[in-house]
């Protein structure tokens, strides 16, 4: 018989008796939460009303120190020391107002500010709201002094971050900064959390920051602690082995002192970055401590743009350096060839235009190693002509110019290799003396100092663009693998292995043959590079203080084992300006490894 | 039209359920007065319990069998709610659950208890002639389904616990033949690894906690010592409203909303739980004779579900207070502090009442 269509006749039909069975099973969940009530009220009761009478614990939460970023040798690039926060706990906080006013004054910090960070938290919340970090050590006394006039007011001890220098690998590491409104919305932070906001704090955050733990204590009636009763201890966040190498990231950072630009340093075998610096820089630790709104617009709005990561998102002319681009399209495709010579006297005539060198009265007879010695841009503009811009550009987004090299950090740029092909895309037209401009890395071509390292890299190494690797792994505090990176390749560039022979051959005949690189000479050390003087749009007919110097090198040339790259912004001539900077990175990367016996000099 | 009540209908109004309502109602009024000297929030909840029980009216006015018959429309204006809300809650900053109506908020969620229920009557009554066939099941599930992730996803774990219990009431009253049941049952255990996987680290925290509150010292592990030592400090005969130390002196969370309960047994006791506890029991079972007696199948579906949300959500939340379960946020029916659960009490009530007065037509 169908149950629904079952009519009162029987006493207990099937849907009634199942029913019943419910109401059973639901009357059964009455008698455990009775149970429940008798053994709490009954049975316990005394020891409850015992405990609610001395009620009055009050809890702290205990910040888990920050993870530790090391370098490649475990030096450490950034450490936490102990700070002092000030904190209000709204819901032992009586007479708010009375508070906030004796402590506005104690402490000369503006009322309004402190009943600002109130206002979001509600009024019984007893987690502790952040008011002022880092303390000085004579405020804290004036705090402690007057404790029982200021209920709700405690200090912890903090873990905050410490830099070996304030600006010290500012844009790599970035800086750690109280959560804000927008970030919260995730809902996956609390209120005063510290976080990673730029760098590698940001990118690692998850794993930096570790867990807060907590402290209950019972206070008595005047808010001191009686004892502790339960303490759950931070989790510390895990510690990251770099890829970069500090003593070197310092050299880089002292010789861009007082610059704008930008140096990277990088492993030509593995893609490592062993130093990433960008120049001016701005002061970790400001954020840290409450930084006021008016120190923050000065730093947006300042001119110079510290907050800039140069290294991947400045974005420039390679000048010369791209020179290398056009030898090694025009050698693989056959159009140009080590014995095409030129006689250069300062000046090539071109669709109606006089080109210049920037050499006045040119350099003479020279070949193509002699032209990339001397940076003569009469034979390149030649050279450009021949290869043609269609190529050219092909070359330049082989090795990697107009495309992310998918660093981790965020904000990369990714320049712009100009062609015809690419203008027509775009209704535009290509007009024939560009190429001229783009042969000697002139014109509507940007890119990256970041780049311009994973092409010299590429010839370093035989073609290899590797993904630069920032961090080799991340250990938990027990010891334990919670993320590792390997070296990726992302691209290879196809050249016969004469060719890339020649570019570095070439490349060494810049510092070593009297070429425009020779201030980058070192005795017993084979230093390879290519220099490059990027003329700016807006200054292009001002004077040569203006140009963005570049040095694009590596080193042994024989058997390269560092890239460096520098760039310096509106500096001069690459030869005069980059070049010695990129000298002072070798000496203090070979005179260590000469120290430890890695390589002989003069061998 | 409707709206003209016949007076056959007044002969069959279910006194012992509204008694049991209106004891509820008055002892949450007592203990919210007691939490604030103002009485603010006490007052503002009746003007709740005022338009939750115009609402009561209206549903019983209205006969169920159209309510039940309107239900696909409620359930496409309820899944556009709880969308409202899960769109609006990514741009306002953690009120996901909330929608803002002046100045009062409204929580979709809840509405959507009711809603859930008229759509199963419906669902299951619509192909009538073979109860429970294998097609109704799986389109009843997709009917499910689609709104349980939504609320899931707010994400309001509680409400998504009531939802479920509720199903397998109506299924198994329905008869459904307990092995497919637990069948269904060991298939839900058996995806939740997937689930897992799916969630985000911080979300599984989130779900950890729940289920060990020694997790988050500061947070939820706080909170139920301290309802804890609330309920238990009551003792037999409780300390009053002046005496209720834990209640007024702020060591209780949640203490108008959630965890009421506690309020309430710190200031009445072990015998003022007992009263309280019988008002519940006579509700819940008056709504199961109700369900029992239906002699039409809607009627039927109706009545056991709203009685077994009833059921649900005073179990799962006295259980969670009492420190029997983990903490889930769901509200005590007629008892905690907010529009939207009275809103819905009230409506519900309504259905219970109006299936019993229409019992002999």
């Amino acid at each position: 018989m169908d149950p629904m269509t079952a009519g009162g006749g029987g006493r207990r039909d099937g849907w009634s008796r199942r029913v019943l069975a419910l109401t059973v099973l639901v009357a059964a969940g009455f008698v455990v939460l009775l149970g429940q009530l008798w053994y709490l009220q009954v049975l316990e009761g005394a020891r409850f009303r015992d405990m609610s009478e001395k009620n009055r614990i009050r809890v702290r939460p205990v910040a888990a120190p920050r993870g530790i970023l090391f370098d490649r040798n475990g030096l450490a690039l950034v450490d936490n020391r102990p700070a002092f926060t000030l904190s209000l706990i709204p819901r032992e906080m009586e007479d708010r107002n009375t508070v906030l006013a004796r402590l506005a004054v104690m402490l000369k910090i503006p009322l309004g500010e402190l009943q600002e960070s109130l206002a979001r938290v509600p009024a019984d919340s007893l987690r502790p709201v952040r008011i002022r970090r880092d303390l000085s050590l004579e405020d804290v006394a004036k705090v402690e002094e007057s404790k029982l006039d200021l209920p709700g007011v405690v200090v912890e001890v903090e873990p905050t971050r410490v830099y070996p220098t304030s600006t010290f690998a500012a844009h790599l590491l970035g800086y750690v900064r109280e959560v804000s409104d927008e970030q919260m919305k995730g809902g996956r932070y609390r209120r005063g959390d510290m976080i990673g906001q730029t760098g590698l704090e940001r990118l690692l955050d998850e794993h930096l920051r570790g867990r807060d733990g907590g402290e209950r204590i019972e206070v008595d009636a005047l808010g001191r602690p009686v004892q502790l009763m339960q303490r759950e201890e931070p989790r510390p966040g895990a510690q990251v082995i770099t890829t970069v190498d500090r003593r070197i990231q310092e050299t880089a950072e002292r010789e861009l002192a007082g610059k704008a630009g930008s140096v990277v340093v990088m492993d030509p075998k593995s893609g490592d970055i062993l130093a990433l610096a960008s120049g001016p820089a701005y002061g970790l630790d400001t954020f840290a401590g409450n930084l006021d709104r008016d120190a923050w617009t000065r730093l947006i709005k300042d001119p110079a743009h510290p907050l800039l990561n140069r290294a991947l998102q400045g974005q420039y002319p390679p000048g010369s350096v791209f020179k290398m681009v056009v030898v090694a399209a025009g050698l693989q495709e056959g159009s140009l060839s080590p014995m095409d010579r030129t006689y250069c006297n300062g000046t090539y005539d071109y669709g109606g235009r006089t080109w210049k060198d920037w050499k006045v009265g040119g350099h003479g007879h020279v070949d193509l190693r002699g032209a990339v010695i001397h940076s003569c841009d009469i034979f390149f503009y030649q050279a450009g002509l021949k290869v043609g811009p269609e190529t050219i550009a092909r070359y330049a987004k082989a090795f990697g110019f107009g495309s992310a090299t998918g660093i981790d950090l965020t904000g990369e740029k990714v320049g712009l290799v100009p062609s015809p092909a690419g203008r027509r895309e775009r209704g535009r037209v290509w007009h024939s003396g560009e190429t001229l401009n783009v042969a000697i890395g002139q014109g509507a071509l940007l890119v990256t100092p970041l780049q311009v390292a994973r092409m010299t890299s590429a010839i370093a190494n035989g073609g290899v663009l590797w993904k630069p690797r920032l961090i080799q792994r991340v250990e938990r505090p027990d010891g334990s693998l919670a993320y590792s990176e390997t070296s990726k390749m992302t691209g290879q560039v196809d050249l016969a292995p004469a060719i890339w022979a020649f570019l570095r051959h070439s490349m060494s005949g810049v510092v070593n043959d009297g070429g425009t690189g020779v201030a980058a000479r070192i005795p017993g050390l084979e230093v390879a590079g290519k220099t490059g003087t990027a003329q700016t749009v807006a200054n292009s007919k001002s004077e040569k203080g203006q140009d963005h110097a570049w040095f694009a090198a590596f080193a042994p040339a024989k058997d390269p084992q560092v890239v460096v790259v520098v760039m310096v912004e509106g500096g001069g001539h690459g030869g005069s300006v980059a070049a010695p900077i990129a000298r002072q990175i070798f000496q203090a990367i070979f005179l260590e490894k000469v120290a430890m016996g890695v390589i002989a000099f003069g061998s | 039209m409707i709206l003209r009540i016949d007076r056959r209908l007044l002969q069959n109004v279910d006194w012992p359920l509204i008694v049991a309502a209106v004891a509820l109602i008055c002892l949450s009024f007592l203990s919210l007065w007691s939490l604030s000297p103002t009485g603010g929030i006490a007052w503002r909840q009746l003007v709740w319990v005022g338009v939750g029980t115009m609402a009561l009216l209206v549903v019983i006015a209205l006969d169920y069998r159209n309510l039940v018959r309107a239900a696909p429309g409620f359930y496409v204006v309820g899944l556009g709610l709880l969308l409202t809300v899960f769109i609006l809650g990514r741009t306002v900053s953690g009120a996901r659950r909330w929608i803002h109506l002046g100045p009062f908020t409204f929580q979709p969620s809840e509405l959507f208890k009711l809603i859930f229920v008229l759509t199963l009557a419906w669902a299951l009554t619509s192909r009538w002639g073979r109860p429970l066939s294998r097609a109704t099941l799986i389109w009843t599930g997709i009917l499910v389904g689609v709104p349980f992730v939504l609320v899931v996803r707010q994400p309001d774990l509680g409400t998504a616990l009531v939802l479920l219990p509720v199903l397998a009431a109506v299924l198994l009253g329905l008869g459904m033949r307990l092995k497919i049941f637990a069948g269904l049952i060991l298939g839900g255990v058996a995806l939740m690894p997937v689930a897992w996987l799916a969630l985000k680290e911080y979300q599984r925290e989130r779900l950890l906690v729940y289920i060990d509150p020694f997790r988050d010292p500061l947070g939820t592990a706080y909170n139920v010592i301290q309802a804890k030592i609330a309920i238990g400090s009551g003792q037999l005969l409780g300390k009053g409203v002046s005496g209720a130390t834990q209640s007024r002196l702020a060591f209780l969370p949640e203490r108008h909303t959630d965890f009421i309960f506690a309020v309430f047994a710190e200031m009445w006791g072990f015998a003022g739980c007992l009263v309280l506890i019988m008002a519940y029991g006579l509700l819940v079972l008056r709504g199961f004779e109700i369900a029992a007696n239906a002699r039409e199948p809607r009627g039927r579906i109706v009545a056991l579900g709203v009685t077994a949300l009833f059921a649900t959500q005073i179990l799962i939340n006295l259980g969670m207070v009492t420190g029997l379960l983990p903490v889930v946020g769901i509200p005590l029916p007629f008892m905690s502090y907010g529009g939207s659960s009275m809103l819905v009490s009230l409506m519900g009530l309504g259905l219970l009442l109006s299936v019993r007065m229409r019992q002999f037509q």
